[in-house]
């Protein structure tokens, strides 16, 4: 395979459509690295229809699930909302939809979203106004950016973590203008600390009270402000609506989506961004964005390929996921959390640094004792998944077998020849117990550690 | 007991070990153990202990010898024959005897009248200053100084945890960081790969050679994991090997700083332990009624763990590269409050264990009768020994956590 670098992709083949051919084949690597990005990873079903479907297909697909998303969201709504009052039950909720959603690709966004608006429950005294802010995350996750940042701008959940609860005319509060421009709009170093304090006079009158968002007109300040070029009397929504005038917008959610999809590694040259930015700044479509991206040859070339670390979320939901089970996810939250990624409390406002962050001796041992705990069936997850019935059920009868599906299922082949050897000579009987070893043993390799 | 050599060779492979320069292969030479013949800067090691709840620093290093004390101490006032004294004004609370052990020793320091805000008499807010060390915005100040001392210590390279959180209630703001993951345990096997999971996944990663042109990713994977291999390994003998020596008392402090000294002896790599008194249910130092008795228990057990942890890392030879520091969100009013118990207050004292101090008590006594809303004034900012802290003990520039520049205390012989 050539090896296509970011720093030397034209943007124009970078970002056409991927059409496999000789050279650059779609196969089982590419089925299941489109699932481990836009989705959880995949199961052995889906990775089967991928290689069927083709790349555009499965990207429809995953873009657009046949299936009635609607109905699926409502009931599962239903039940975050019985459990609701408390924040533990809502991350439970969120991460069982995650492995159980017919649409990973919008939980898969609202992850994302999570971490751009980082917004945690840590001081919020109701935890209903989280349960509204993962809902409003999960309509806007694929929808338009300004509908999402407008809704932000007056979420009791986010004004409240962030200190920004009370906008009195008398002491305007920088408490979300700051982080509005400098992480989830601009980005860092393009406006004046002149800019955020101005802005923060904007949004003078705004009051999160009893966890209802409430303008007081009184205390809203009426005189001219002067906000990156801007002048007059502005309000909140003009705010928003002059940071999303700015070209600098498209850029940083442009950069951090690919971050997010692409690659972690490299920071993107800026030829290589500004089509995108450019394109997603005519109307902020978000899964315009992300389409581009997912359906583009560089998206399915080696500058994207293992190029990212999966969060704890991608790597235990994954694991579950690709078992075909349901794990109990009030343990499986905690767990997750305990690899620095506690859902529901990001650490800052800039959410989850991730990437090499992620990895320490500590988080590696505690992913090692995650997977051996979610595989061998040991408490607290029991026997709630069962590879051999999985693999039964997808026709492996012999331990050959067995133990191809295993890696083609986790990782799709991408293995040393040393470690493989291993694998292979510890295959020693088709035993319930030989397959869960192994499945284990794949599972804690650093390549599935590689999103 | 794996040496400091055996963990280079599994980690970094024999190459790695060629390309260290003539230092590092001479200190790989000495073939004694990594935690004894370990003596460079970044190798110390910062134990922080809180006490949950505001410590009445008035009955716990105690001013006998002011007659301010025992009239405004009319129930809880300590009797003078039964304290631990120092000198004629100052002395231990009755059942701190270790503490006085531990002070004629030079293993323990006191720094008299330490604060944060000294209006700020609300739980949360008071030990959100302590936690950010953003005096003037704590509630707004999204990372705590210890998280931000994790965050500067970070190498990927090394991809050590460098702090962790002991204990047994949630992890404290102190140590949230914008970047690193830091790990909370109830115990030094928390950190371990479990024995069960690791035969065939152990095999398959030795295996796994490095070198291949994967990408750089996929090698500090690869690197990461085998480290976590080797650590896991020493966390286990470092376990075994406390068993038969070291002997705590039944306290969960003492639990939880036994845990700390195993992960000393196993080498990993961790520069600041964060532990906890008194806090997660009843029973802490916020004590408005009937405190004598409660308050008693606590120091009993602050000082016979503190202690018996010293006692041990000075068996291990390790006692010089750690230095155990305690605080309090604040202290508490001069005068009890009719119920035997005492208000939250202001000022308290910070206390200091290690092999590497001045010893002594620090700073004067603030007074008795000049106070503010009841109880006495701090004249020493807290951020003045944390700033010792980072720029004497860890090697960290003080100024880039703390946000400005403050005058260190002359507390540690280093």
């Amino acid at each position: 395979m050539v090896a296509q670098t970011t720093t030397r992709a034209d943007p124009d083949w970078a970002w056409a459509a991927y059409e496999p051919d000789a050279e650059r084949p779609w196969n089982l690597r590419q089925a299941g690295h489109l699932y481990r990005r836009a989705a959880f990873g995949a199961d052995w079903t889906q990775l089967q229809r991928a290689l069927t479907d083709g790349p555009q297909r499965t990207v429809d697909r995953l873009l657009t699930p046949q299936t009635d998303v609607d109905a699926f969201d409502c009931k599962y709504d239903q039940f975050e909302s019985i459990a609701g009052g408390s924040v533990g039950g809502l991350r439970a909720w969120w991460l069982r939809r995650m492995i159980e959603t017919p649409h990973p690709l919008q939980e898969k966004m609202m992850l994302f979203w999570h971490g751009h608006f980082a917004t945690s429950a840590a001081g919020l005294k109701d935890p209903r106004l989280m349960e509204q802010h993962i809902r409003l995350l999960r309509r806007h996750s694929l929808g338009s950016f300004s509908d999402l940042l407008a809704a932000i701008s007056q979420d009791p959940a986010t004004l409240t973590w962030l200190g920004a609860d009370v906008n009195r005319k008398a002491v305007p509060n920088t408490a979300f203008a700051e982080p509005l421009m400098e992480t989830f709009t601009l980005g860092p170093g393009v406006c004046t600390e002149t800019d955020v304090r101005e802005a923060a006079r904007a949004f003078t009158g705004w009051f999160v009270l009893r966890g209802q968002l409430r303008y007081i007109p009184r205390e809203h300040d009426e005189g001219v402000k002067h906000v990156l070029g801007a002048e007059g009397d502005l309000a909140a929504e003009d705010i928003v609506r002059i940071v999303l005038e700015q070209p600098a917008t498209a850029g940083w959610i442009v950069r951090k989506l690919y971050r997010w999809l692409i690659n972690e590694a490299d920071e993107p040259p800026d030829a290589l961004v500004a089509p995108l930015a450019k394109s997603f700044a005519e109307d902020y479509s978000i899964s315009r964005l992300v389409e581009t991206m997912l359906r583009s040859n560089l998206f399915f070339s080696p500058a994207a390929y293992r190029q990212r670390i999966k969060c704890p979320v991608e790597f235990a939901v994954g694991i579950v996921h690709a078992m075909e089970g349901v794990v109990s996810t009030t343990e499986l939250a905690d767990d997750i959390a305990g690899l620095g990624q506690d859902l529901c409390h990001p650490p800052t406002v800039k959410g989850w640094a991730g990437g090499q962050y992620w990895i320490n001796a500590a988080t590696i041992a505690r992913r090692c004792n995650l997977s051996s705990a979610l595989l061998q069936g040991d408490e607290p997850y029991r026997d709630k998944l069962d590879p051999w019935a999985v693999a039964r059920r997808h026709g492996c009868t012999t331990p050959e077998l067995v133990s191809q599906w295993v890696r083609d299922l986790f990782v799709q082949g991408d293995l040393q020849s040393n470690v493989r050897e291993v694998l292979w000579a510890n295959v020693r009987d088709d035993s319930e117990g030989a397959l869960r070893d192994l499945a284990q043993a794949v599972a804690a390799l650093p390549e599935f550690n590689l999103a | 007991m794996h040496t400091r050599r055996d963990f280079l060779r599994t980690t970094l492979g024999a190459s790695a070990l060629l390309s260290l320069g003539p230092a590092a292969r001479s200190a790989l030479g000495a073939s004694a153990t990594a935690a004894s013949s370990r003596q460079s800067d970044r190798d110390t090691v910062l134990v922080v202990v809180q006490l949950t709840g505001g410590n009445d620093g008035l009955n716990t290093l105690v001013p006998y010898g002011d007659d301010e004390y025992g009239r405004s101490r009319t129930t809880l006032r300590l009797p003078a024959n039964e304290l631990h004294k120092i000198d004629s004004l100052l002395a231990f609370h009755p059942r701190m005897g270790a503490f006085m052990r531990l002070y004629h020793e030079g293993h323990l320091g006191v720094v008299q009248g330490v604060g944060g805000v000294d209006s700020e008499r609300d739980h949360d807010r008071a030990m959100r200053v302590w936690h950010t060390a953003r005096v003037e915005a704590p509630t707004t100040c999204q990372t705590g100084w210890l998280g931000r001392v994790a965050d500067g210590l970070w190498d990927p390279s090394r991809a050590d945890s460098s702090a962790v959180f002991v204990g047994s209630i949630g992890r404290p703001f102190g140590l949230n960081a914008q970047n690193v993951v830091i790990p909370c345990i109830r115990s030094a096997e928390d950190l371990a790969i479990r024995q069960a999971s690791v035969q065939l996944t152990a095999q398959t990663q030795r295996n796994a050679a490095a070198g291949d042109a994967d990408g750089a990713l996929l090698e500090f994977l690869r690197h990461s994991t085998r480290d976590a291999h080797a650590k896991s390994e020493r966390i286990e003998s470092a376990i075994e090997s406390a068993v038969s020596t070291a002997e705590y008392p039944l306290f969960g402090l003492a639990g939880h700083f036994r845990t700390v000294a195993q992960l000393i002896r196993a080498d990993l790599g961790i520069r600041i332990f964060f532990t906890e008194l008194g806090g997660g249910g009843i029973g802490g130092f916020d004590n408005h009624a009937n405190q004598l008795g409660n308050h008693c228990a606590l120091l009993h057990q602050l000082a016979e763990s503190t202690a018996a942890f010293v006692d041990d890392l000075r068996r291990d030879g390790t006692l010089d590269r750690v230095l155990l520091m305690t605080f309090s969100e604040f202290g508490r009013t001069v005068k009890e409050n009719g119920r035997r118990g005492t208000g939250h207050g202001a000022a308290a004292p910070v206390f200091l264990a290690g092999g590497k101090l001045k010893g002594g008590v620090i700073g004067s006594l603030p007074s008795l009768t000049d106070l503010v809303d009841g109880a006495p004034k701090s004249h020493t900012d807290f951020r003045r020994v944390y700033a010792t802290v980072l720029d004497q003990w860890l090697g960290v520039d003080s100024r880039t956590v703390l946000g400005g520049r403050f005058e260190p205390l002359d507390i540690l012989a280093v």
